[in-house]
């Protein structure tokens, strides 16, 4: 079975430079490998974590979603405004941040897939009017002053971070959707061959519209949790998330043309980029180093496993 | 001259060429032979240099050659044309003929004339005339292949690998094609060559090779050979006629079209289709044919006209609306409109129907897994599992499993586009008994084929488009190959 | 390409209606006839999505309101020198009378001073210089701030302990200056060890990582961080309460922002230093005015900065 053999070794090969990467770490440090620093990275990685989900079905579609760190930022700001103590039960901001996010996702969605721009295009206008939103419902100050129910989102729940619970849920959620939901099915037949998919009979505007819109409602999760996290909405916060979510997903294997790609190896990608973060700061790497040493890793990543999948 | 020494080559584990060794003389015309996935295309891609071999090696002018890329293989004077044609839609005909070896001026620009010269030049040889300035996109597929051959006539190869050149083209391009052939051979040049079209064979070939299952089974001269004999070493048993008994069709009209138009591509086109029915529409490449059955399905809706369907006046604006009603269809561009690349082969059968194995929106995996494996099965689609992405198997079987995932969601009017083009003859023989059945059945069929012994055999009426309008219908029974031919034709 | 009537009605109603929203987006200041006699004065803010520029901007644009016969155009560089440039230029084709700026780097920013010169124009630096000097600059020295914070933290330590120092955006003069201030107070104080320093681009949740990680990385070894802006001061902060470890640690910031000062009065942040933005903001259009109408004025203007603790926080919190 060769498919799946190519499919258990390409996510093999990445889990493999996680595990060197890691195993390097814990020689180089001493406090890489220690539950409290391990819980740390995936706390870290959480908020990129529910980006990369998201933009993982964007992709799949072979479109892109460049609006993610703005959107984050509005999000935030929309959220912070209504959670200010004693003015409404914690369900209401949250519900506001969701909406948001999910409203700019369907916005994009309908601009592609009606409107007929190129996504690129349209997600790029997004990124400048939804930081230009978020500048101007929070008259460019970060939103302060939230409640203690919505910051106490960035806590534990039974010992583990709550942004990583949601981080969990969000990934568990989308890797079953994939793979059992007749709508995943139909996003890889989009992504693989758009005009074949359409004849074959699957609603390809109604599908895309799914992906943009399900991207825009992580999206808003995300500002939530990062709110919840900094304890402020900030109009500024987010800047650039969107690459390094983009960056994770294709270091899990997605194809930026579409069609191709899992949760598992999004989840990975995650992991990788979480873990250099983390790993870099631990070891004390000066900020100019530490730039260029991502940088190498991540196109290094994608260029090892995509040799080894070719071969 | 060229020679393949023990070549094999193996695709995740299934050994798709022996170890095979053939040798090519200078100036003959080399066809192969074999059903599909007997590992022609393989073959004449490892000479191409589009696949590494995993044993033996390629002998060029006596030397070992290891072809690293086409464009290796192209320089040493190998060229091929792909069954899969590979144009680049944006550029235009002049562009893609000349692609990798425009003609440059002194500081490295193109030079526009000398290269829409030399595209004239190359078209002229092969009498086609399509426009060098017109976008390669705009062109139909048999236009596209004209192309694809001009442009490896243009690199003066020594070697032409010609991998199914005339599947899409009509009876006077393939005569031109021939013409082109010939003159290539007095220049001494080899020709290798693919088909499915028997007489095509025996008009062209010098020496024909037969594969199959991967086996080289026997190089002999033309001569020595006849269609039966060319046949039975193909499939390795021998093949009644492989066209099935018709059975009368019903008094029940299924489709009704009437006045369908859409300027400039066809107009006014009226016809029925009662169950139990095969209709065949034949015409000339760009008569319309493919046009109008797509405006049927959906694809691309007419601009005017009526089309009833079980009795009711249907309004299509997407295939959607068409497989609601219960037409499917298989269209031409298997490519293009067709194939899933990256999904399985199993996905890809069940896209369309995937609803009757769902529970609400969930997919029930082992219903579909039943269902998968016994499409397959019924359909004999080789391949390694149902998870082996479609794109890695042979022409035939893709077009398998195109037609299963058609016939899955149960249509009453079937659409099947040209659904034998660059197909085998085991692969064809069932198809055509899959289209009987399915008259048989109470079912219809509305067949383009731009074979006309096929689309006489097998529909009970023709009905001939000419520029875009209806010229004759004809009852198949009492038609013959020249009548058809006599309405098609422009006056 | 062969133009109908029609596309070419569609473009100008396009173009027509976009006009149409940038005017009612805009000030409406520039569109008017300016009277004679007014003065035009224009001011772009380095990133009004920062809260302490966006304090100041805000100073600079009200008090402009109350001074009769003053105009005022203000734009947004969103920390981009380039854009910056650009603003300054069509300042300069708009015939401002006087340009206040509020540069985004010291060295990317400098072009733009370089330009209004060129041009003859008057023009005040304010909160930050570049390479080449304005006409007269309202400011802080930020080597100050980060001398009086590094001189807190070793107080507090009794000149013996670990430090961690975060950094603003690298290669920014508030990022440099601040950084040359403490390194003042660790040559002073041989005793004091700066254990590690990153930067976290003035950002607050990258200041949040970066402490969780150095938490991990550093446990026990340092009594104190100082971060060169408050919003990252704030995010320091809060990772050593989320670790439960704050009362161990000392955390100071820059610039005194609302949040900090709260944060100072409830005693989870130990202090900031307080950068006068309304004092920077009134002081940069008193001299532009100054400038504009050709009268004399100091080339430099320093508004103090001080340290804000709970003790003496009262005045600042209005």
């Amino acid at each position: 079975m060769p498919a799946l053999d190519r499919h258990l070794l390409h996510r093999f090969g990445l889990l493999l430079v996680i595990l060197a990467v890691g195993l390097g770490l814990s020689f180089v440090t001493d406090t890489f490998l220690s539950v409290a620093n391990l819980t740390n990275v995936a706390r870290q990685v959480s908020i990129n974590g529910i980006l990369a989900v998201g933009v993982t079905f964007v992709l799949l579609t072979a479109g892109v979603d460049l609006s993610l760190g703005s959107v984050v930022a509005l999000s935030g700001v929309a959220c912070a405004t209504f959670a200010h103590p004693g003015d409404h039960t914690v369900f209401i901001p949250i519900a506001v941040g969701l909406l948001t996010g999910a409203a700019c996702g369907l916005v994009n969605g309908v601009l592609v897939t009606r409107g007929g721009v190129a996504p690129f295009i349209v997600t790029l206008g997004m990124m400048t009017i939804a930081r230009g939103l978020a500048l101007i419902f929070s008259g460019g100050r970060p939103v302060a002053n939230m409640s203690s129910e919505l910051t106490s989102l960035a806590g534990d729940f039974l010992g583990v971070p709550i942004p990583v619970l949601c981080f969990a849920s969000v990934a568990t959620g989308a890797w079953f959707f994939l793979r059992n939901f007749r709508l995943g099915r139909h996003i890889y037949a989009v992504g693989g061959n758009e005009n074949a998919a359409r004849a074959a009979g699957v609603p390809v505007e109604r599908v895309k519209l799914f992906a943009y819109g399900l991207c825009g409602l992580l999206t808003g999760l995300a500002g939530v949790v990062l709110a919840a996290r900094i304890t402020t909405g900030q109009p500024n916060a987010g800047q650039a998330y969107e690459l390094d979510a983009i960056a994770a997903v294709v270091i899990g294997g997605t194809s930026l043309a579409g069609g191709v790609g899992t949760i598992t190896g999004t989840l990975l990608g995650v992991l990788l980029i979480g873990e250099i973060n983390n790993g870099l700061d631990l070891m004390g790497v000066s900020s100019y180093f530490q730039a260029v040493i991502k940088g190498v890793i991540i196109v290094g990543a994608v260029w090892l496993d995509r040799r080894q999948s070719r071969s | 001259m060229l020679q393949a020494l023990e070549l094999s080559k193996d695709f995740g584990g299934l050994t798709v060429l022996q170890p095979t060794s053939v040798d090519f003389l200078p100036g003959e015309v080399h066809a192969l032979m074999g059903e599909n996935g007997a590992g022609k295309s393989t073959l004449m891609k490892v000479l191409a240099g589009l696949y590494r071999p995993d044993g033996g090696h390629v002998e060029w002018r006596g030397v070992q050659a290891d072809f690293a890329s086409p464009h290796d293989a192209l320089v040493a004077g190998i060229a091929m044309i792909h069954q899969e044609l590979m144009p680049i839609p944006d550029l235009t005909v002049a562009e893609n003929i000349t692609l990798g070896a425009e003609p440059c001026g002194r500081f490295w620009q193109i030079n526009r004339p000398a290269q829409r010269q030399r595209a004239l030049e190359l078209l002229k040889e092969l009498e086609a005339n399509i426009e060098p300035d017109r976008l390669m996109r705009t062109l139909t597929v048999a236009q596209t292949q004209v192309v694809e051959i001009a442009k490896a006539l243009g690199r003066r190869a020594d070697v032409i690998l010609m991998d199914e050149p005339t599947a899409a083209l009509s009876e006077q391009e393939v005569a031109a094609l021939f013409r082109s052939i010939a003159r290539l051979k007095a220049r001494g040049v080899t020709i290798v060559y693919t088909t499915h079209k028997m007489d095509e064979v025996f008009k062209l070939a010098d020496r024909i090779s037969v594969l199959r299952d991967g086996r080289l089974v026997g190089t002999s001269p033309a001569s020595e050979l006849n269609p039966a004999k060319l046949i039975q070493l193909m499939v390795g048993r021998e093949l009644a006629d492989i066209f099935p008994v018709r059975l009368p069709p019903t008094d029940e009209v299924l489709l009704e079209v009437s006045n369908l138009t859409r300027e400039p591509a066809y107009r006014d086109i009226s016809f029925r289709l009662h169950r139990g029915e095969v209709v065949a529409l034949a015409g000339l490449m760009g008569a319309g044919r493919t046009e109008v059955v797509s405006a049927i399905y959906g694809l691309q809706p007419a601009t005017s006209g009526e089309i009833r369907f079980k009795g009711r006046p249907l309004s299509l604006r997407d295939p959607q609306d068409a497989l609601a009603a219960g037409i499917g269809m298989v269209t031409e561009d298997r490519k293009g409109l067709g194939l899933i690349p990256a999904l399985g082969l199993g996905q890809n059968v069940t896209l369309t129907a995937l609803r009757e194995f769902c529970r609400g929106q969930m997919i029930d995996h082992k219903a579909e897994a039943v269902a998968i494996r016994s499409r397959v099965a019924e359909f004999t689609i080789k391949a390694t599992s149902p998870s082996q992405p479609i794109a890695q198997l042979s022409g035939g079987n893709q077009q398998k499993a195109l037609l299963a995932r058609c016939l899955l969601g149960d249509p009453d009017l079937i659409i099947l586009d040209e659904p034998t083009r660059g197909i085998d003859i085991g692969a064809k023989a069932e198809i055509y008994s899959a289209i009987q059945g399915l008259a048989r059945s109470g079912k219809a069929v509305l067949l383009v084929s731009s074979e006309l012994p096929e689309a006489l055999s097998l529909a009970h009426r023709i009905v001939v488009l000419r520029r875009g309008s209806v010229a004759a219908t004809l009852d198949a029974a009492t038609a013959d190959q020249e009548t058809v031919l006599r309405h098609a034709m422009p006056l | 390409m062969r133009l109908t009537p029609r596309p070419v009605a569609g473009a100008l109603l396009a173009a027509c209606s976009l006009v149409a929203l940038m005017t009612a987006f805009s000030g409406c200041k520039k569109t008017e006839a300016r009277k004679p006699g007014e003065v035009l004065i224009g001011f772009s803010s380095r990133d009004l999505s920062a809260e302490y520029t966006a304090k100041l901007s805000e100073a600079v644009v009200e008090y402009a309101k109350t001074k009769p016969g003053v105009g005022l155009v203000m734009v947004d560089a969103q920390s981009d020198a380039q854009k910056q440039i650009s603003q300054i230029e069509n300042f300069i084709s708009l015939k401002v009378d006087v340009i206040i700026l509020n540069p985004c780097e010291l060295e990317a920013s400098t072009p733009a001073v370089d330009r209004a010169k060129a041009a003859g124009i008057p023009i005040v630096l304010v909160n930050q210089v570049t390479k080449s000097a304005g006409n007269a600059y309202i400011g802080s020295n930020d080597v100050d701030a980060g001398h009086i914070a590094m001189e807190a933290v070793a107080k507090k330590l009794g000149g013996k302990g670990g430090v961690l120092m975060i950094h603003g955006i690298m290669g920014t003069s508030a990022q440099l200056q601040r950084e040359t201030g403490a390194r003042e107070v660790f040559a002073k104080y041989p005793g004091l060890k700066l254990v590690d320093h990153q930067t976290a681009s003035w950002d607050r949740a990258k200041a949040m990582s970066l402490t969780e990680n150095w938490i991990q990385a550093h446990k026990g070894k340092f009594q104190a961080i100082f971060a060169h802006n408050d919003e990252m001061a704030m995010g320091a902060l809060l990772a050593l309460e989320r670790a439960g470890i704050k009362k161990d640690v000392y955390v100071i910031g820059i610039d005194a922002i609302a949040q900090a000062l709260t944060a100072v009065k409830e005693g989870r942040l130990d202090a900031t230093v307080f950068q006068d933005a309304v004092g920077q903001g009134k002081g940069s259009v008193d001299a532009a005015l100054l400038l504009a109408r050709k009268q004399p004025c100091p080339k430099e203007n320093l508004i103090p900065f001080q340290l804000v603790t709970p003790e003496n926080i009262t005045p600042f919190l209005k």
